[in-house]
This record gives structure tokens, C-alpha cells and sequence, in this order.
């Protein structure tokens, strides 16, 4: 511990420098960490945060809620399923808002019952209960949707009231508000008059009691080859967009990952070659080759708690920011998992040079050949 | 110089690691470039492709297709516009497609527009019922003289033959008459449908500087119009600038980590050769010839790295199934990333510039081995 | 660049009309320590060698040789005093002069970091010339023509680390010569070596530097060659004596 801490003092710049990638790294991959879950959060948590724990899309709407249109017989076929219990319609509109802050593209999603499609995390308020209210999504809170506020749709001039706010409940990366169906119905004929009654986008159920989402999502899709039945979460997954995000990032960590132990190995090696004869000497002098390895291993830990402490400040600050619409979260787990990962890879890949200074023959003392070349 | 690229040459096992440290990162500045690309292209391209100067929106449309409505009467105000030479309707509803030889419930996502004004690269409006299909669209099993039934309604259309570079929202497109496209958009989308005459915004040449006539434009209908230049249009798209500030900064950020990594290397080889930098002060060297090549050194590196990282990406781009990833590889990109990561490099030497100028000829007498 | 092959009717060496290659008059060389005393590494030196003279500096460790040699060396320069080397002044030369005049006028010889481990022979002998003047040609031509003379023609093509002690010693003699010194500094030449290497290496010393005239200062403390050298000038803590 004393050499491993000496050496470090005397050696700042380099061990600095050291130090100062690694925690880069560590701050962009905990960072990206956040952008992607956070990503995720604002393009489907309407989905994932919805009471429903079924959805039926049509096939047509390839899992956009928007692009799936139900007509009234696959409907009528669903409502009379002996597995569905509760069936409610749900429509989505994409929309101008004005607000206290200024035009919003805002996204309306009206629920016919709220047990199958409104918010289920209400965290301030409440849910809408007659025309003209929305619930909207907490992350939108400071843009003019806080409750209490009006938002007015353009150019219609529909008003819409504020009447509570629900957690991660965006759709597609942007302002989102839950309203009741006969409010989403409204808002659809004063935006385009050639329009009739829009058919609904996808229903919502809720299985009977003893059925299970997925004995519910097999029977819903045996009714038609056009329905296309998933469980809240798949649907979620499924939403076009969402695995791409999932697989870039994926490519993009782990080539991060990579580059932390190749860096802090080949640190290792060169700096225990360049104290070649510095170690041969203690050999020679009675220092059993595990002290030496304990040192080593005492300093690559150091650099990798603190490399990582300081990447967590760096990232620390970016959670409270908003990036363009989106709120980063500081994602505990992920830190946590990261940590553990990154820490073994790092005091992993010294090991390397441990294999080196296991190699030194104390005898070299008296001969200089040191560690070799 | 020539003796930092001998020692290269001669020893080229000591700077192999720090060589495979700089391929990872231009892998990773060359695939973050790509994926913003991708992503970038795949949503706008349709609109970057638009052969005219301004398009025209209506109010509070928020530069979006679905919520924007040009009715006949609009339209004849834009045109009458003095430096309006010419004006083009265009539409879009998005669809699933079916594909003959592709599963039930296996569509591919397609924007079907209706144009007047041919696009970059696309032909010349197609006969009704027949379409230009975007050749993304190819990796979802489309061939030309396909029948594609669009929709709930299945509506056929016949792809007449593909063009490249015009998807939207990031979703192959289909190009057609603007009869078929509202024929289509009736049977599909009947909540959404336009009458005879409305599209949803107007492609419009003319004369004078782009952004001058969208004002121009939107005065004249006091406010009934939203006008952009094609760029404005794209950057307007939500997500786009979101998309590019955000990736840049990450690339930044990995540009850094590149400097601090070539800055370690560097620093540690010095260390070792304050020996041999000794000697050679000693017998003349100036400090101004052992940093030329040291920087030389890493600039050699970093094309090397530059060199594996872009057959690697290239390749990836190739085995990488379309869809999965949008990645676009562009020679800008790869450039980019390279001239990034040589800034990178040389400044990254200059952390031991200070060593290199420390080392004390005299302490080569005396030899301290 | 050619060498001065004139000799007299006797065909020894003798005191020819050219200047000194070194004189040292009163030089001083004081170090300011951390905590501001002041420590004297060399004192009031005084020494004039003649242009093809070899003297033999000899002293402890900690004498002041290494001082002497670096600042007779234009390594470093003195506190006061002042020297000339080859006939030209360069008391007051800055880092940059120095650096110029060691390239043309000084050959070097270390007792143990000589040679680039990664160039052959070869082009360490041609590395002076890489560094400075870029003669090219006339460099190259010159380096095979030395390493011919000291017997290495064969091992112009190796690394150190192929060469033994004594080939490495010889082609870091060869590099010495390459910019025709007016002084060549030989730091330590056998202390690696076995008595007979050692001998054998001071014979070639002594004869390439009577050959072409050159004059050179051996630091040493080994009293079994000093018998090669002209003659010896001690040196203990900063003081010579002859």
C-alpha cells in the first residue's frame, strides 16, 4: 500500500492522465446509459405507463398506435371474447398546442375507461373526468403543462385544462396528454371538418378474471389474421424505432467497454517495464513477488475507483439537465452494474503486467538485466 | 523526423496496443458519425431531396405534413405572388405495405406521397396506380413490377422502378400521382382525408433568395402560411437538432478521450527514452527535431488506426442487416473523423513537449545506464 | 568537409599551426541548491590541450570531471571563466549555439547509452549528420569509409544488440569521428570491459585519434590506461592538478 501510494505522488502526470481517460469514459458511458433509457422513457413510456395490460393494433398500424385503425366488426369480435374482461377504445391524435411557453407538437391519447389506457402513475392531480381535461406527463410540466394550466389547440382554438400530471408518460419523444375519448373525438373533427368519426386506434383490455395477458393476447389474435395483440410491454418494445435505439447503444458500449481495459493494461505494462530495475532491486532486497503484485493490483483498483468517481460527478450534473425535451434520470442500477463491470475489467486487464513482475528474477539485481526487453 | 518513423518501422510491437486503442475509438467516431447520419437521412432525406426553394405549410402546422392543409384558394394567393415561378402539391400518408412472399402480419412501413415537382432523382410523375419505390424498401423484399397492397384497404399500387435517397420519417417511401395518393389516403385514412385540390403543402420554385420568399410568402397571406427553406424544413423536424447537438457532443467528447489516451502513450515513452533523448542532445539534437518526431510518431499511428478502424466500419456497414442499425457511411464522415483524431493526436504530444525539452544533455556523461 | 593529413618530415604527430583544441582559463562551474546554498562542482580550472593531444582525466566520482567534460564538451556552460574550443570562443554561447557547435565540432563517446538500439551501425554513424548539416551523400560515403577502418564493414547492417561490447564501442568511436571533431570526449571507454577488450579498445583509440590528429580527453579512474594517453590531469573535488 505505502509503494503503491508512494510511487502514485511521485508519478501525478501520468497517473493523471490516466485517471482523467478513464473517467471520460466512464462519464460518457453512464451519460449514454441515461440518453438511451431515457430515450426509451420518452418514445414509448405511454405505452408502458398505461392501465391497460393488453393492447390490440391492427396489423395495418404495425405497432404505431397512430397508423392502427380497428373497424367495428374486429372490435365487436374482441368485445365478445369470453377472455376479455374489460374492453375500452383508445385514439391518438398528433396535434399544434400553445401554451404558456409557446407551439408544442402535442400528442392527444384518448381512453374510453380509464382501467384500459389512462396513466397508471398519477403522481399530482388527477385523471381527466369530463371534456375539455387532460392529464399530461410531468416531464412536459414546466413547458405550460403544469396543472392548473390551459393549453389550446391551433388553429381550432380548442381549450384544453391541465388537471394533473403522470410520471414518464410521453409518447413519441414529445408532449403528451391523456384526455377522455369524447375530449380526443372533439379535438380530431375541429382540426379536419372533411373528417367523419374517426374509427379508434387500438382498444385497450383488460383480461377476465383467471386469464392471464398472454392466454388473452393468443386468443385475440386467433380472432384475425388483421389484429395484432401484445402485452403492454411488448408493445412497448415492439414500437418501430425502439430495438434500433436498443442495438445502437448496444454497439456503442460495448466498444466503450473495450477501450477501458486496453487502456489502463497497457498503462500497466509500460510503467512496470519502465520500473524494471526499481522492482528487481526490492526483489533482490527480500520482497516476496506477491507484495509487488499487491501493489500493482492496490494501484489499478485506485485508478479505477477514482477514474469512476470522478466520471459519476461529471455525469452527475447532466441528470439534472434537459436535453432537448428529454429528462435524464440518474439510472442507479445501471451505475451500479457499470461500476462492478468496469472495476473488473480494469483491475482485470493489470494483470498483464502482474504475469510481468511475477517473472523477475531477483538475480538480475546483480546483473542489471532488469525486467527485459 | 526520420528517426521517430525508423523507430516505428523497427519497433512497431511497442506502439501495437496504443495502435489498437486509437482503431476502437475512430470505430467509434466513425460509427457514432454514421449512425447520425443514418438516422438524419432516414428521416429527412425525402424532404432534403425536394427540387424547389421554399415549402409551404399552413399555420400552426409545426412544419408537419399530417397536420398542414394548402386548400386551391391558398394555393392560387402563393402563385400570384410576384418571383413565384411555378408551384407543386404534395401529400403523404403513411401506410403498412404488403408484400407478395412476405408473412400476414410482416409489413413493411411505407410514406406514400403525391407529388407534382419530381424530386431529386425521381422521375417524372407516374401513371395512376403506378409508383417509384424507395430502394431501402428492397431489403423488405420489394422488386420492380411488384403489386404492393397499402393498407387496412389494400390498395394496389405497381412499382414502376426504385429510387435512391428519399425516405422519410424513417420509413421507405413510394412516390405517385397525387390522384392515387388520395385515392389511397380516402380508403386508409378516411379520418384524415383532403378533397380534390387540398394538399398538405405546396413545393414552390422561384426566383431570388429562398429564405427572402418564404417571408415573402407568408406575408402576402398574412399568416395563413407557414414557409421554409428546404434546410429550415429539415431542421425542423422534430428531433433533428436534438438528434445532431446531442450526438456531436458525444463524439466531442470521445475526440477528447482519443487526445488524453495518444497523451499517456506519449508521455510514458518519453519517460522511458530520457536516456537516449540525452545522448542525442549531446551530440547536437535540437528539442525541436525529437518532438517533430514524436509527433511524427503519432500522426503515423493515428493514420494507421484511422486506416483498420475504416475497413471495420465499412465492413460492419455490410454485415449489419438494413434496418437494424440506420447507419449511413459517408466519405465527409470518415475524413471528419480522421482530421479529428490527427488534431487529436498532435495535440495530444504536446504533453510531452515539456519533458522533451527538460531532458539535460549532461546527464548523457556520467552515463547513468 | 575534409581531414588535415599533413605530417611532418618524422611522420609523428606534431604541434601543427593549428589553434588549441581546447583552453580553459579560470572556469568556474557553481551550483544553487534547493535551499539556496551554493554547492562548487568545479573550481577555478585551468587547461589548454594541444590539437592533437589525448590527456587523461582522472578522478573519484563526485571529483567535478563530469562537470569539466560537459562544459569542455559545450554541454554546459560555465559560471565564470572562459573557454575556447577549436579555436572558437564559446563562453557565452546560448543553448542553441551550443547545441550547433556540439553538432560540428564535438565528438562524444558514453560510458553506457551510445547507440540508438533501434538504427544499424550504419545509421547511427550517419544520425549526426541526420541531425544537423544533411549532407547526404558525402555522409554516407563517409560513414562506410570509417566503419571500413574499424574493421566493422561487415556489421554496417546490424543492430546493437547484435554487436558485441567491443563492436559497440568501435561504432560509437565511428560516430565520434563522423563530423571530423575538433575534440572527441571519451566518458568512461572501459569500464564494461575485461582487462585485454580493454586494452585492445584504448589501442584503437590511441591510434584513430594519432591518425587523423585529433584531440581527445579520456575520463577515467582506472590507472591501467592512463598509460595510453599523452598525459593526466587529475581532478578532486572541482581542483585539478596535473
Amino acid at each position: 500500500m505505502f509503494l503503491a501510494w508512494k510511487e502514485m505522488r511521485r508519478a501525478r502526470v501520468r497517473f493523471g492522465l490516466l485517471i482523467a481517460a478513464i473517467a471520460l469514459l466512464v462519464f460518457l458511458i453512464l451519460f449514454q446509459q441515461s440518453l438511451q433509457n431515457s430515450l426509451l422513457r420518452s418514445f414509448v413510456g405511454a405505452i408502458e405507463n398505461q392501465t391497460a395490460p393488453v393492447l390490440v393494433y391492427s396489423v395495418d398500424g404495425q405497432r404505431v398506435i397512430q397508423a392502427s385503425v380497428i373497424p367495428p366488426d374486429l372490435e365487436a369480435g374482441v368485445t365478445s371474447l369470453p377472455s376479455a374482461g374489460v374492453v375500452g377504445r383508445i385514439g391518438q391524435g398528433t396535434f399544434t398546442a400553445e401554451t404558456t411557453s409557446g407551439l408544442f407538437d402535442v400528442t392527444i391519447l384518448g381512453y374510453e375507461d380509464p382501467a384500459v389506457g389512462a396513466p397508471s402513475d398519477v403522481v399530482e392531480g388527477r385523471l381527466p373526468q369530463s371534456s375539455g381535461e387532460a392529464i399530461a406527463s410531468d416531464a412536459d410540466a414546466s413547458n405550460g403543462f403544469a396543472v392548473g394550466d390551459v393549453v389550446t389547440l391551433r388553429p381550432s382554438a380548442r381549450e384544453i385544462e391541465i388537471v394533473g400530471l403522470a410520471a414518464d408518460a410521453q409518447l413519441n419523444a414529445g408532449p403528451t396528454i391523456f384526455v377522455t375519448y369524447d375530449t380526443y373525438l372533439d379535438s380530431v373533427a375541429a382540426q379536419n371538418p372533411d373528417a367523419g368519426t374517426p374509427l379508434p386506434n387500438v382498444l385497450g383490455i383488460a383480461p377476465a378474471d383467471g386469464v392471464t395477458a398472454e392466454q388473452l393476447v393468443v386468443d385475440v389474435n386467433d380472432i384475425s389474421l388483421d389484429l395484432d395483440a401484445l402485452t403492454r410491454s411488448d408493445a412497448a418494445d415492439a414500437t418501430p424505432g425502439v430495438s434500433q435505439v436498443r442495438s445502437s447503444f448496444q454497439v456503442i458500449f460495448l466498444l466503450y467497454a473495450l477501450v477501458v481495459p486496453c487502456v489502463t493494461g497497457l498503462f500497466f505494462l509500460i510503467v512496470t517495464f519502465q520500473k524494471a530495475n526499481a522492482l528487481t532491486l526490492l526483489r533482490a532486497i527480500g520482497t516476496p513477488a506477491g507484495r509487488l503484485v499487491a501493489s500493482l493490483l492496490i494501484q489499478a483498483s485506485i485508478i479505477m475507483a477514482a477514474g469512476f468517481l470522478l466520471g459519476l460527478l461529471l455525469y452527475l450534473p447532466t441528470t439534472l439537465l434537459e436535453l432537448g425535451g428529454l429528462t435524464l434520470q440518474f439510472e442507479t442500477v445501471a451505475v451500479g452494474v457499470w461500476a462492478v463491470l468496469l472495476f473488473a475489467l480494469g483491475v482485470g486487464s493489470s494483470l498483464v503486467a502482474a504475469r510481468r513482475v511475477l517473472a523477475i528474477d531477483p538475480i538480475a539485481a546483480t546483473t542489471g538485466a532488469g525486467v527485459g526487453r | 523526423m526520420k528517426l521517430g518513423l525508423l523507430e516505428l518501422r523497427r519497433r512497431p510491437g511497442r506502439f501495437a496496443t496504443a495502435t489498437i486503442i486509437l482503431t476502437l475509438i475512430a470505430i467509434l467516431l466513425m460509427f457514432l458519425g454514421g449512425l447520425l447520419d443514418g438516422l438524419i437521412s432516414s428521416s429527412t432525406a425525402a424532404i432534403k431531396a425536394q427540387s424547389g426553394d421554399v415549402i409551404v405549410y399552413s399555420e400552426s402546422s409545426q412544419a408537419s405534413f399530417l397536420r398542414s392543409r394548402v386548400d386551391g384558394e391558398l394555393r392560387t394567393a402563393v402563385e400570384a405572388l410576384p418571383g413565384v415561378e411555378v408551384t407543386g402539391g404534395i401529400g403523404l400518408v403513411q401506410l403498412g405495405a404488403r408484400v407478395p412472399g412476405n408473412g400476414p402480419r410482416d409489413l413493411a412501413s411505407v410514406a406514400l406521397f403525391g407529388y407534382e415537382i419530381p424530386p431529386d432523382g425521381v422521375p417524372d410523375v407516374p401513371a395512376d396506380g403506378l409508383v417509384w419505390a424507395d430502394d431501402v424498401l428492397k431489403s423488405d423484399g420489394v422488386e420492380e413490377g411488384m403489386e404492393l397492397l397499402l393498407g387496412p384497404a389494400r390498395s394496389p399500387v405497381t412499382v414502376a422502378g426504385f429510387v435512391s435517397d428519399v425516405s422519410f420519417n424513417g420509413q421507405g417511401s413510394l412516390w405517385a400521382s397525387p390522384d392515387t395518393w388520395r385515392e389511397v389516403l380516402v380508403a386508409n385514412r378516411p379520418d384524415a382525408q383532403l378533397a380534390d385540390e387540398v394538399f398538405q403543402a405546396l413545393i414552390v420554385v422561384g426566383d431570388g433568395a429562398p429564405s427572402a420568399l418564404a417571408r415573402s410568402i407568408d406575408d402576402a397571406t398574412a399568416g395563413a402560411t407557414e414557409s421554409f427553406t428546404i434546410p429550415d424544413a429539415i431542421d425542423a423536424i422534430p428531433g433533428v437538432e436534438e438528434q445532431q447537438s446531442t450526438f456531436n457532443q458525444i463524439i466531442g467528447v470521445t475526440v477528447v478521450i482519443a487526445l488524453v489516451v495518444i497523451a499517456l502513450f506519449f508521455a510514458l515513452l518519453t519517460v522511458e527514452r530520457t536516456g537516449l533523448y540525452g545522448v542525442l542532445k549531446a551530440i547536437g539534437a535540437r528539442s525541436s527535431t525529437i518532438f517533430v518526431g514524436l509527433v511524427a510518431q503519432a500522426v503515423v499511428v493515428t493514420l494507421i488506426a484511422s486506416a483498420i478502424a475504416c475497413a471495420v466500419v465499412l465492413a460492419l456497414d455490410v454485415v449489419i442487416p438494413p434496418g437494424a442499425i440506420p447507419l449511413d457511411i459517408t466519405n465527409s464522415r470518415i475524413v471528419t473523423s480522421v482530421v479529428l483524431l490527427l488534431v487529436a493526436a498532435v495535440i495530444g504530444c504536446a504533453f510531452s513537449l515539456r519533458r522533451v525539452l527538460r531532458v539535460d544533455p549532461a546527464s548523457a556523461i556520467g552515463g547513468s545506464a | 568537409m575534409t581531414f588535415d593529413t599533413t605530417r611532418d618530415a618524422h611522420g609523428g604527430g606534431v604541434a601543427t599551426a593549428a589553434p588549441p583544441a581546447l583552453v580553459m582559463d579560470g572556469v568556474r562551474k557553481v551550483y544553487t541548491m534547493g535551499d539556496g546554498s551554493e554547492v562548487v562542482a568545479l573550481a577555478d580550472a585551468t587547461l589548454t590541450i594541444a590539437s592533437d593531444e589525448m590527456v587523461a582525466l582522472v578522478g573519484p566520482s563526485g571529483s567535478g570531471k563530469t562537470t569539466l567534460c560537459s562544459i569542455a564538451g559545450g554541454i554546459l556552460s560555465p559560471t565564470s571563466g572562459t573557454i575556447v574550443v577549436g579555436g572558437e570562443d564559446i563562453t557565452g554561447f546560448s543553448p542553441k549555439q551550443l547545441t550547433t557547435f556540439r553538432q560540428e565540432k564535438v565528438g562524444f563517446v558514453f560510458q553506457s547509452v551510445n547507440l540508438v538500439p533501434f538504427l544499424t551501425a550504419r545509421e547511427n554513424l550517419l544520425v549526426v549528420d541526420e541531425l544537423g548539416r544533411r549532407t547526404g551523400a558525402t555522409a554516407r560515403q563517409r560513414a562506410d569509409t570509417l566503419l571500413d577502418e574499424l574493421g566493422l564493414a561487415d556489421r554496417a547492417k546490424n543492430l546493437p544488440g547484435q554487436l558485441s561490447g567491443g563492436q559497440r564501442q568501435r561504432v560509437a568511436i565511428g560516430r565520434a569521428l563522423m563530423n571530423d571533431p575538433a575534440l572527441v570526449l571519451f566518458d568512461e571507454p572501459t569500464s564494461a570491459l575485461d582487462t585485454q577488450l580493454g586494452e585492445q579498445v584504448m589501442e584503437l583509440i590511441r591510434s584513430e585519434m594519432q591518425s587523423r590528429r585529433i584531440a581527445a580527453i579520456v575520463v577515467t579512474h582506472d590507472e591501467r590506461i592512463t598509460h595510453y594517453c599523452d598525459r593526466s590531469v587529475h581532478i578532486v573535488d572541482g581542483h585539478l592538478t596535473e
